[in-house]
């Protein structure tokens, strides 16, 4: 098997075969969930952003299948791990055993050797084990006992977790959840959406209907068509002014890092060749702050003891940070001035 | 330091601020100094009676004492040691008493006089103790503006007409700073202050409402100076001054010794100068061609020039003496009617030289002999009717020529002929007098010098001739109006040893009917009087009968600028043939008109200066209009340049949108991509203009769906806005910007659109008072200011540096 290396992802692509196949794998997962389109596509933006996602929401809404549905949408190698309290780090990246035949140690792979590794209740896991995941996500590479494989393009990782059950869990490390691409949340589906859910799978499980519609070269194609969207400097220096805002924002303890910058930017030039767009919008970048962002932050004490989700302070900042210009100030720019932002203030 | 005592300083600074319109007052700065020191020892000691924590009545105490001391260290009697003695008391009476004096004899500026010093030192004093206890004790510091105005009223009540602005700018920013400083304290008080959006804490950082308060001061201020501008000024202020000095003069009794200037040359050229025409006096004579009516003389000539000296004499019921001294003169007698306006208040009677007799005057008029004035302690000319009989003296040369010079001894000789040391003067006379004997001749000589042909000319922009020396250097100059030419010829003849004086009055004016004329402000009028043995008093007019309206020539003293031969040399005065006797001889001349019927060039002054005033209201007016339609107008300007930009006037632009998309050219993407912003400037600032507010951290597109949303535009506004939207975000962050789009008209239709859903308040203030220009502006103020702040605290911080305090052990700040 000849696997390309993470810088030749794939040709070129021209625009209308990127549309369509991403229009396939969104139909395709929307079969199974469903009034979730803004989820689904989150979700395959972080796919095409060569990142990493992590579900978090209440159990029961979804979360395992939505990424069982992406997995099944693209026909390539998938691994599923669920994560126990027992489970050892050999089994996330493989171990080496003793060959009898050869008389030599042989590598086993783990389940992190795969296109699409679906972790289900991550933090149930220790985070010894959890940790077993960091070199993969970020490198994507495992070692094993000196020796370093390789792993497959595309890799994700798609890591389900409970924010709610606090027994016998254990919270993401720090180091972890930085690699992360964007943390979503499912939500309660709509009742429209859930009486439709009820009808389509009281008989059978819409899961098995499912068929690939792309495969791991087309994936690679449109990887490589995302890394060509163009980002102006002035969405670069937007990218980095929210994230240098995160850290120095009075309410929170540790802000994003340069790895969250970088993976703004690439999922929002995901979300922007999703909706068929060949640059980057500071919009794309404001819709894509609280996902990408709000997981990597830690709030102070204080703002935790006034219930003050990351969500809410990555948002306000998003909602108070003016866009650079990358023309002479605006006028309306007034934050070192006073006086005329509580005029613009309030509406 | 804590804020009271803190407090009590500024409101000394704010007392010193105040007390700048002093500075119009005085001379030189010695009141300043005298000043600072009074107001800096009253603030010490409330300082010092605050640190030790006195009672209020100890510390209001303390302050008076601490004055009392300082004004006794600043004006000794001589007699004590820094302890106040009765002695000094007393010596402070005589100082008040001077103080008195000298305001009805000096006019203003005054030369540093111990007696005004002591006043003006006492009074910032006792203001610094008054706004000290207001603003510290009582924490009433918008009162202190009371003491503070009191101080202001002094150059309002000296300077009638034309009060100075600078001083009452200063004067009113001490106030707003004492104002601003108080209530900072007060939010002190409440705990650290906090400036801006919840920022930081006691850092001078833009707070809208500060920024409202500092407008609000700024502009206050600049109306209490412009709206008076405005206003028409009320006439009459000068008149009152004449009033105030004479009654000064009578009251005074005793007089003032030396003389001091007195005020009627002031307030002649006060008079003169005044932008408005007011009616003085109408007088109603059967006289067919009156000479000046006067009221005032001026006979006492020191190194500051001509001055007054109270008149004394006896009431009018007693009778007049007869002016009729000479047989040879004929005097025929007239009558005439006076009535005076409620404008010209004054206690001295307008009449025509050589009245015999006053009907209808009233009581308390008395009659001076020597000055043959008219005069009243108590009584004022307001609103007064009176008639009276007098003679006209007709004298001619001849006549004149035979009047011998006066005996050495006689007391006219040293009463009108002193004069103060001039060389220039001196010699001057010498030069024009030289080998001439005769009086009469002697003074047709020196006044024949103030011809034009010697370079003399008449203006009314040169200083009023006051000191001695000034009437020196208008010989030299020879620019003047009448009270030069009368005091300089006064003077002169003086220095010839033939007695004079300079006269006050009228002329004939230029509102003439019938035998009534109109006398105006602009009528006034000073001459010069010459004693003849045997003649009495005999008037001579110096000035130019080309600048005086309605002046008036006798054959004695004709017309010296008249081209006539006859009025050229000293010697025509003897050809009465070439001029009608006892006519108006210069009336007559083609150069005058008709009479005295405003013929000269001067002679529609009075109208001209009504239509100027009512050009300068009308300019005025215009002027501010055009400066209230700046904002409109840069508004349209800004919007022109943008329209310019996104007009599609560039067909490549099109034509590579059309075609072949890939093959842009940089300069029409650079182009597209300004044209782009352009639009979008404009489009911020129309909304600025109808009141959407404007977001910085919104991106183009949210904008355009907010005001799509917001201002409920319809389809093809709204198309507008998506197009100007899209065009912007495509300018800013797409490799190729949107091109050959229709950015104009779509900018022209969400402006309607947004007419159309704006009501009529923010339409109209859309297009005269744009909310983006005047936002542009003042956010530019804002950071020049910010900027001047900041210097202004670096600054600060290196000079804490240098600071005392830091040597102190054990002391954080």
């Amino acid at each position: 098997m000849t696997t390309p290396t993470w810088d030749e992802p794939g040709g070129p692509m021209p625009t209308e075969d990127f549309r369509a196949a991403t229009q396939a794998i969104m139909a395709n997962i929307e079969q199974v969930i469903e009034g979730k389109s803004a989820t689904v596509r989150l979700a395959l933006a972080v796919l095409l952003a060569e990142g990493h996602l992590l579900i978090e929401d209440v159990p029961g809404v979804g979360k395992t299948k939505l990424a069982k549905a992406l997995a099944r949408s693209i026909d390539c190698s998938v691994r599923r791990i669920q994560f126990t309290p027992d489970l050892l780090p050999s089994d996330v990246t493989g171990v080496s055993v003793y060959n009898q035949e050869t008389r030599d140690f042989e590598f086993k792979p783990g389940a992190v050797f795969a296109n699409l590794v679906v972790g289900d209740e991550i933090n149930r896991a220790s985070p010894k084990t959890q940790s077993a995941l960091l070199e993969s996500m970020e490198e994507r590479q495992v070692t094993v006992d000196g020796t370093t494989y390789e792993l497959q393009s595309p890799f994700m990782v798609i890591a389900t977790q409970n924010p709610i059950e606090m027994e016998g869990t254990y919270p993401l490390p720090e180091a972890q959840r930085d690699r992360f691409t964007a943390r979503i949340a499912m939500g309660y589906p709509d009742p429209r959406a859930e009486l439709a859910m009820l009808t389509g799978h009281g008989a059978h499980d819409p899961l098995n209907d499912l068929r690939a519609v792309a495969d791991a070269a087309l994936v690679r194609r449109m990887i490589a068509a995302v890394r060509d969207v163009h980002a102006a400097d002035a969405v670069q220096q937007y990218a980095i002014a929210l994230v240098t805002a995160t850290r120095e924002a009075p309410e929170i303890r540790l802000g994003g890092s340069p790895r969250s910058t970088l993976q703004l930017i690439r999922t929002a030039k995901a979300v922007a060749a999703l909706e068929g767009r060949d640059y980057v919008l500071p919009d794309d970048l404001q819709a894509l702050a609280v996902p990408v962002l709000a997981h990597r932050i830690i709030p102070t004490a204080d703002a935790q003891l006034n219930r003050r989700t990351t969500d809410a302070i990555v948002a306000e900042i998003v909602h108070r940070l003016p866009l650079p210009h990358e023309r002479s100030r605006s006028p309306y720019d007034t934050r070192n001035t006073g006086g005329a932002q509580y005029e613009s203030r309030g509406r | 330091m804590t804020g009271r005592r803190r407090l009590g300083l500024i409101a000394a600074g704010s007392t010193l601020l105040a007390a700048a319109p002093i500075s119009s007052i005085f001379e030189s700065w010695t009141w300043l100094a005298q000043c600072i020191l009074a107001v800096g020892f009253v603030a010490g000691a409330a300082l010092g009676a605050r640190t030790l924590r006195f009672p209020v009545w100890a510390q209001a105490l303390s302050m008076i004492v601490v004055l009392l001391l300082a004004l006794t260290w600043m004006f000794p009697s001589g007699h004590e040691v820094l302890i106040p003695t009765p002695r000094t008391f007393e010596h402070f009476g005589d100082l008040f008493t001077q103080a008195g004096q000298d305001t009805r004899q000096y006019a203003v500026p005054v030369p540093d006089r111990q007696g005004l010093l002591f006043v003006t030192v006492l009074g910032i004093g006792a203001v610094a103790i008054a706004v000290d206890l207001l603003t510290v004790v009582a924490r009433r510091p918008a009162l202190a503006g009371l003491p503070m105005l009191a101080i202001y009223s002094v150059p309002v009540a000296v300077y009638v007409d034309d009060v100075p602005v600078l001083p009452f700018i200063i004067g009113a920013f001490g106030f707003l700073w004492l104002l601003v400083s108080d209530h900072v304290d007060r939010v002190r008080r409440f705990g650290r202050r906090f400036t801006g959006d919840g920022r930081d804490v006691d850092v001078w950082e833009p707070s809208p409402l500060a920024a409202a308060g500092r407008r609000l001061g700024v502009i206050g201020v600049a109306a209490a100076v412009l709206l008076p501008l405005l206003v028409p000024t009320i006439s009459g202020g000068l008149l009152s001054q004449l009033t105030q000095s004479g009654s000064g003069i009578s009251q005074n009794g005793t007089g003032a010794g030396g003389g001091g200037r007195i005020n009627l040359f002031a307030a002649l050229s006060g008079q003169l100068t005044q932008t408005g025409v007011t009616d003085l006096v109408k007088v109603t004579t059967n006289d067919p061609d009156p000479y000046y009516l006067r009221f005032g003389v001026a006979d006492q000539l020191t190194t500051q020039g001509f001055g007054s000296r109270p008149p004394s004499g006896q009431p009018l019921d007693r009778g007049l003496p007869d002016p009729r001294v000479n047989p040879d003169v004929r005097y025929p007698q007239y009558h005439a009617t006076v009535e005076v306006s409620d404008n010209l208040r004054q206690n001295m009677l307008p009449v025509y030289s050589n009245t015999v007799k006053v009907n209808d005057a009233g009581g308390g008029w008395s009659f001076d002999r020597n000055q043959q004035v008219i005069y009243s302690t108590r009584n004022t000319t307001k609103g007064k009717k009176y008639s009276f009989d007098y003679v006209r003296a007709q004298y001619s040369p001849q006549l004149l020529r035979q009047s011998p010079p006066l005996p050495d001894g006689s007391p006219l000789l040293n009463a009108y002929t002193a004069t103060p040391p001039d060389a220039t003067v001196d010699n001057l006379v010498k030069r024009l007098t030289a080998n001439i004997r005769n009086p009469y001749d002697k003074v047709r000589a020196l006044y024949n010098y103030f011809a034009k042909d010697n370079g003399f000319s008449y203006s009314l922009t040169t200083q009023p001739a006051g000191s001695s020396s000034e009437i020196a250097s208008f010989l030299q100059n020879k620019v003047g109006y009448c009270q030069q030419y009368a005091a300089a010829l006064a003077w002169m003849v003086r220095e010839a040893g033939i007695p004079a004086r300079v006269a006050f009055g009228f002329t004939k004016g230029n509102d003439r009917d019938g035998t009534t004329y109109t006398l105006t402000n602009r009528n006034a009028h000073a001459w010069t009087e010459v004693y003849f043995d045997g003649f009495g008093w005999v008037p001579f007019d110096a000035t130019p009968a080309s600048g005086v309206v309605g002046s008036s020539r006798a054959a004695y003293a004709p017309d010296v600028d008249a081209p006539t031969p006859a009025a050229t040399g000293p010697t025509a005065g003897a050809l009465p043939g070439a001029v009608p006797s006892g006519g108006p001889s210069a009336g007559d001349l083609p150069q005058r008109g008709q009479g005295d019927l405003g013929g000269s060039d001067l002679g529609g002054t009075g109208a001209e200066v009504t239509s100027t005033k009512g050009l300068w209201s009308v300019g005025i007016a215009a002027l501010i209009l055009a400066l209230l339609l700046v904002p409109a107008l840069r508004r349209l300007l800004v919007r022109r340049r943008r329209h310019a930009a996104t007009a599609p006037s560039a067909p490549p632009a099109v034509v590579s949108s059309a075609g072949a998309p890939d093959l842009v050219v940089t300069a029409t993407s650079t182009r597209a991509r300004e044209d782009a912003h352009a639009a979008w400037d404009e489009l911020l600032d129309t909304m600025t203009d109808f009141r959407i507010p404007v977001d910085p951290s919104e991106t183009p597109r949210v904008t355009a769906q907010r005001l799509i949303k917001d201002a409920i535009l319809q389809t093809s506004p709204a198309e507008g806005a998506t197009l100007l939207g899209s065009a912007e975000e495509r300018a800013r962050y797409a490799r190729k910007p949107l091109q050959g789009a229709e950015l104009t008209s779509a900018l022209t239709q969400v402006r309607k659109g947004l007419a159309r859903s704006a009501n009529r308040r923010t339409r109209i203030a859309a297009v005269i008072m744009p909310p983006s220009v005047l936002l542009r502006w003042r956010l530019a103020l804002a950071e020049g200011n910010t900027r001047l702040m900041a210097a202004g605290g670096r600054f600060g911080e290196k000079l804490a540096r240098f600071s005392p305090r830091r040597l102190l052990p054990h002391r954080n700040r």
